[in-house]
């Protein structure tokens, strides 16, 4: 993983991009996330890890790694984001690193 | 013609507003200072208008079709975009922008071989919202915000970076206006947003770099400085110094001084600001 191993064309690309910049989409993350995943054209494996938030498969997929902790913090609220918090603690146990 | 009355670059991590109680009170303390010392040197250059270049965080740009360079050619701007409000402990703010200057630095780069995108429309993150909640809290100065590619490659080279900048300037100072311009560079230092090095900050790298761009010789600074070298020291958020080297084209081979340098593991990014000395 890492930037230059992007895949520009992975729907799970679009999917965060997008996610990112539409509230009514961003909702959608917790009470949609299978028919949302689907409508976006995800990949089994890509449904699979995003469902998980297994963020090391997704960027070993081609997940722009900038949109990895952004994966957190969708789930898991971008609000004082510092080192202990839930998505930044999150991003750590999934990458299986420590602070 | 329009006059270059300062040229700034500084870390914009949304860390220094949105948990900076979260680092140790020396931290806190060594950059609050540091952002009113660049405070400082923009103010006492009396700016009319700021031209802001920075890091696109893939928040405008889908990846189809990312630009470079993207000018924001628009009346007004506003921020935090919504989702980055509570990241950045920011409240919505509105700058405006500056059309006119905007439209001008489009064409004259057009003219001289850099085919920059433009937009009425841009979101605004941390890129512009932290610089300029410690730099304009006031948010009274009009700025051009300039977004560009960092982090999606291919990236711009280093070279390409500095002949940008050289290229930006010779426009601003070619423009028409008795109107005072500040060049502001946000970004970097090392910092890995996504990577393995997420909560590690290279200060090596950070002070040989500035130091680097202290001396005020682009050459030395095209020999030395990479891509690669840059993603070793944190792979998806280093390379933001590439806006610095816009900043220090603009510039010119003048020298510049390190204002301050914070390694800040609490923020998860090396927070600093260099000011150059523009010949009189």
């Amino acid at each position: 993983m890492g930037i230059m191993q992007t895949d520009r064309t992975l729907p799970t690309n679009r999917l965060i991009f997008e996610g990112r910049r539409d509230a009514a989409l961003r909702a959608r993350f917790g009470s949609e996330l299978e028919a949302l995943m689907s409508e976006y054209g995800l990949s089994e494996p890509e449904k699979r890890a995003l469902r998980e938030i297994d963020i090391r498969a997704l960027g070993d997929m081609g997940v722009h790694p900038y949109f990895l902790p952004q994966i957190t913090r969708l789930f898991k609220g971008a609000g004082y984001n510092h080192n202990q918090s839930d998505a930044a603690q999150l991003y750590a146990r999934k990458m299986n690193i420590q602070e | 013609m329009a006059t270059i009355v300062s040229v700034l670059a500084l870390a914009h991590a949304p860390g220094a507003t949105g948990w900076l109680d979260r680092a140790p009170v020396h931290e806190q303390e060594a950059l609050i200072a540091g952002y009113a010392a660049m405070a400082k040197r923009l103010h006492e250059s009396r700016p009319d208008v700021i031209v802001g270049v920075a890091n696109d965080h893939m928040l405008n740009f889908s990846m189809n079709n990312v630009p470079d360079w993207c000018v924001g050619i628009a009346d007004q701007w506003q921020g935090p975009a919504e989702w980055f409000r509570d990241w950045v402990n920011i409240a919505p703010y509105r700058v405006a922008g500056h059309r006119a200057l905007g439209r001008a630095i489009v064409q004259g780069c057009a003219q001289r071989g850099f085919g920059l995108a433009f937009a009425e429309q841009l979101e605004f993150d941390d890129n512009w919202s932290v610089p300029l909640h410690f730099l304009t809290p006031a948010h009274d100065i009009p700025l051009v915000p300039i977004h560009m590619n960092c982090v999606l490659p291919p990236m711009p080279a280093p070279a390409r970076c500095l002949a940008f900048g050289r290229v930006l300037g010779e426009v601003i100072r070619a423009w028409p206006s008795d109107a005072r311009v500040a060049i502001m560079a946000t970004g970097g230092l090392s910092h890995d947003p996504g990577g393995p090095k997420y909560f590690e900050v290279d200060e090596a790298f950070d002070r040989g770099f500035m130091d680097l761009l202290a001396a005020g010789d682009s050459a030395r600074v095209e020999r030395e400085v990479s891509l690669e070298r840059m993603m070793a020291a944190g792979d998806g958020g280093t390379v933001e110094l590439l806006a610095w080297l816009v900043a220090m084209g603009a510039a010119g081979d003048c020298p510049a001084d390190n204002i301050f340098y914070v390694p800040s593991v609490p923020l998860r990014c090396g927070m600093g600001g260099m000011a150059w000395n523009l010949p009189l």
